[in-house]
């Protein structure tokens, strides 16, 4: 096929997978009725309905709050951790950095999972704070409960632009600084940190974005105690009237887009800013690591424990519940071990094959995706124009976009579009789902990898007469196929992860582990959740060895 | 051992012998269509460790079905099945769901297909509905509570004394008090209804459940963990069958049928219209209404018998027997249609929040 057939063709298929979840969603909340319904006209009933009820003007609020929250703890924890890691020399700073990512591949309702296990009101480490002071000195389900952990787990995005920026400066100014005199502190807060702002701003700007997002922490902290946010109280609007109400729940998916989307092309105009700051050489320079002094131990302890209250403890936590009949006050945990959870998993085929098809999903789903975000990738790759540019922006649509709702979205087009419907319950419809709300990381991605062959190469094959296309398929792609392995990798873990996308596309034959817990969150299957969750860490877990064994930059 | 096998070979002998036995009334053609269908999909909100036991019979019984059971909320089932049902993509073929209302509202608007089971002489009269909804079993509507936590003797024994234990000790059971979130929940919904047609003291005790901060959740069992776990010490309305299950496991959950009344709810199973394979869901409606099934239900499932013929441990003769007059059954009927006014409905909810200081 010619290049010039290929290029549209591609760039239509994007295109349609962007625009036709969104665009269902805004024609039906246009709607008076769910779509399918004859009764159903155009009207604004719906935004009217919504725009007056109290429960949604909470929900929005909280999420506001969450989101501003979060970002004030996530932002300058992990603007510190990034100054600590990429320019000092902080002790174990090498073998802690690949853990510092953990989080961001850990699915949010285990780790939420994990915390009531964990911290709850009964939890493990609670009963034992309470056996020291005779109380528990934190309430778990509380909004500064849950902002607390939404920021602690957010840090790692912020560490991950702000290590990357800080490893650009060049170390001479640092140097300079600290030559005459300066602390390490100083040079953190009056060098450092000021020159690598735009990244700072930028990662600020992406954690308050995710905080709009978020639907496990809320859904498994919040809800016992009724508090709301705008996932969540789109996920109640599926029951509140007793019968399907879509139009109600399309208006509150566009009303989180029109908040998340204008945070998207502001994070975009700053990416764009953060170029313009040229004290960011190319140049490699031996590069000596500021020396932190006495604060040396006192630092590592403080990331350390970090580490311990993210990842450890909420792994703790299900991992313990996995092993246990019951748990809480008063409880002996050795009267009450056993494996009988996981065992108990084989016999529920729906659970059995909800593992197999997330493996399938990450795998193969995996695989298929990063081909076509390379089909896409390439379409641009290297091109003057209009497509380069609207690819751009198309890819940052689905940013906006929380997996929940695109799961909606493509479920109705799935259910009522007849050429597609039969594919509602196999996995196609959920690993098509899946790449468009990882659109823009897979680009990411696959762009950085691309970025790393000199265009020399290429254009030494088109002299000696290469077509477009065999200078992809024999020149650029073999060469990338280490970084290709690399972000398959990494989308497997997030494919494997994902739990939000899947909820609603949930069914025989769409089983994944992700949505199955949220499903089995709502009937209180605690002991085959937990079982679940454990085998979903170690799948990742295996992944991110892997990945680390063989070398792949979780930071891409 | 050997006396080990001797009951493993005697369960077994009684496993060949009972099937020729135990569908009697059944047609040839309804079993030889269902075989030829090859397979059964359900949309059910028994938890699949309730409902494990009757479908490793059922597949035992009929090993060329395949079966695919769907674990869902009830609010899931109504919702996914009325947009199948508008998409005319095809849908499951049974329908099975403690949300009585909601089940019925689907009968009711002409999404059944009219089947008269063998075993309906078998039930009771309320508990069939134009022979289209079948009620399938009879489960008490309980208090659950901690043992570790509520000393025997003040354990409350009748919904006057709830209330009257949670506003007098207000301070000591804030945040220890569980219970079903009628909002987003179908058969929450139904139970609080329910409650409310049978007591008109139910604002005061939905009031004093505000007064603890009463927390809500979307199932028994997120309710039964906490409960376990100590981090809740009382739930309300509970659904009886898997809080016996429960105690099973964890012998600190304790079973309240309070005295002065006791709902009872039935799940009920229709065979919708757009079934792919309505024999095998024919099929499996008998089996689940037959004395073998209803047998496994009242031993195995505990999920409470609705036949007279049964023995066991959780069956609605044990719950008459025990309570009396104070067992009020919800009945398979238009009756339960009125809550699901929409304005009633959403009146309710305003009513229920309020109680709450939500």
């Amino acid at each position: 096929m010619k290049l010039s057939i290929l290029r549209p063709l591609v760039a239509l298929g994007a295109i349609l997978a962007v625009f036709a979840p969104l665009g269902l969603l805004l024609y039906q909340s246009l709607l008076s009725a769910p779509f399918f319904d004859p009764a159903a006209r155009a009207s604004f009933e719906a935004y009217r309905y919504i725009l007056a009820q109290p429960d949604f003007h909470r929900a929005f609020g909280s999420s506001f709050l969450i989101s501003l929250g979060m970002t004030l703890i996530a932002a300058p924890l992990g603007s510190l951790l990034g100054f600590l890691i990429a320019r000092t020399d902080l002790p174990g700073r090498h073998w802690l950095e690949p853990w510092i990512l953990v989080p961001v591949f850990l699915s949010p309702v285990v780790m939420a999972f994990g915390y009531v296990v964990a911290v709850g009101p009964v939890g493990f480490f609670s009963l034992w704070a309470k056996s020291l002071f005779g109380f528990v000195p934190w309430k778990l389900y509380s909004f500064a409960g849950l902002i607390a952990i939404a920021g602690l787990t957010h840090v790692p995005h912020v560490f991950l632009y702000v290590s990357a920026a800080l490893r650009g400066i060049d170390p001479a100014v640092e140097e300079a600084a600290r030559v005459t005199g300066a602390g390490p502190w100083r040079i953190a807060f009056t060098i450092s940190l000021p020159l690598v702002w735009p990244a700072i701003l930028f990662s600020g700007a992406l954690v308050f974005l995710l905080g709009f997002e978020l639907f496990g922490l809320p859904l498994v902290l919040g809800d016992p105690a009724g508090l709301l946010v705008l996932t969540t109280y789109l996920y109640k609007l599926t029951n509140l009237l007793g019968v399907p109400s879509y139009q109600l729940m399309a208006v509150v998916a566009i009303a989180i887009v029109a908040i998340t989307f204008p945070l998207v092309y502001l994070q975009r105009r700053l990416l764009g800013a953060s170029s313009r700051y040229a004290v960011i050489g190319g140049k490699g320079r031996a590069f000596r690591p500021l020396p932190l002094g006495a604060l040396r131990w006192p630092m590592t302890a403080w990331v350390v424990l970090w580490l311990l209250a993210v990842v450890a403890l909420p792994l703790a936590g299900v991992a313990l519940r996995s092993v246990v009949r019951s748990w809480g006050e008063g409880v002996v945990l050795l009267d009450v071990l056993t494996l009988d959870h996981f065992r108990s998993l084989w016999q529920y085929p729906n659970l059995v094959r909800g593992i197999v098809n997330t493996l399938l999903i990450g795998g193969l789903g995996g695989a298929a995706a990063v081909a076509a975000y390379t089909l896409l990738a390439l379409s641009a790759h290297r091109l003057p124009g209009l497509w380069p540019a609207l690819l751009d922006y198309l890819v940052l649509v689905p940013r906006a976009l929380p997996g929940l709702i695109v799961g909606l979205a493509f479920f109705w087009l799935f259910l009522f579009f007849k050429p597609i419907a039969p594919l509602r319950s196999t996995l196609f419809s959920l690993w098509i789902a899946y790449t468009v709300v990882w659109l823009a990381y897979g680009i990411k991605l696959i762009t950085a990898t691309l970025m790393q062959v000199k265009p020399e190469l290429e254009e030494a094959a088109r002299v000696i007469g290469a077509s477009p296309l065999l200078v992809y398929r024999d020149v650029t792609v073999p060469l990338i196929r280490f970084g290709l392995v690399g972000s398959w990798l990494l989308i497997f873990m997030m494919f494997v992860r994902e739990y939000s996308t899947g909820v609603y596309l949930l069914g025989p034959g769409t089983e994944v582990i992700g949505s199955l817990i949220v499903s089995l969150w709502g009937t209180g299957a605690l002991d085959l959740i937990s079982a679940l969750s454990v085998i979903e860490v170690l799948i990742v877990g295996l992944a991110l060895f892997t990945a680390l064994r063989l070398g792949v930059k979780l930071d891409a | 051992m050997t006396r080990r096998i001797l009951v493993a070979a005697v369960v077994l002998q009684l496993a060949l012998i009972l099937p020729v036995e135990i569908f009697p009334a059944e047609s040839r053609d309804l079993v030889a269509g269902a075989q030829k269908e090859g397979r059964l999909v359900v949309y059910s909100s028994t938890d699949t460790a309730s409902a494990e036991p009757l479908l490793q019979d059922f597949k035992s019984l009929y090993p060329s079905i395949q079966v695919e059971y769907s674990d869902l909320n009830t609010t899931e089932i109504y919702n996914r099945f009325v947009a199948e049902a508008a998409a005319g993509s095809g849908t499951a073929d049974l329908l099975w769901s403690s949300a009585m209302d909601l089940q019925l509202q689907l009968v009711n608007n002409g999404n059944g297909q009219p089947y008269a089971s063998p075993e309906i002489a078998q039930l009771p009269k309320w508990a069939v509905w134009q022979n289209q909804a079948y009620g399938t079993t009879l489960e008490p509507v309980t208090m659950t509570y901690n043992k570790r936590l509520l000393p025997q003797d003040a354990v409350p024994s009748s919904h006057a004394d709830f209330t009257r234990l949670l506003n007098e000790k207000a301070s000591v059971f804030k945040d220890k008090v569980a219970t079903f979130d009628p909002e987003k929940s179908g058969v929450g919904f139904l139970l609080v209804t329910q409650d409310l047609k049978v007591s008109p003291a139910f604002w005061d005790l939905a009031k004093a459940l505000g007064g603890v901060e009463v927390k809500v959740y979307t199932s028994t069992g997120a309710m039964l963990e906490r409960v376990s776990s100590g981090e809740h010490t009382i739930a309300y309305n509970i659904i009886g069958s898997y809080g016996l299950l429960r105690q099973k496991k964890d012998p600190a959950i304790g079973l309240v049928f309070p005295k002065d009344y006791m709902l009872a709810f039935s799940r009920i199973a229709f065979i919708p219209k757009g079934a792919r394979h309505p024999n095998a869901g024919k099929l499996f409606l008998d089996y689940l209404l037959s004395k073998r099934g209803q047998e496994l239900m009242a031993n195995k499932s505990l999920i409470y018998s609705i036949r007279d013929d049964v023995a066991g441990e959780a069956t609605a003769a044990n719950l008459t027997k025990q309570l009396g007059k104070a067992l009020k059954p919800i009945e398979v009927g238009p009756d339960l249609l009125t809550a699901l006014d929409k304005t009633k409905r959403l009146d309710f909810l305003k009513r229920w929040q309020e109680a709450l200081k939500r």
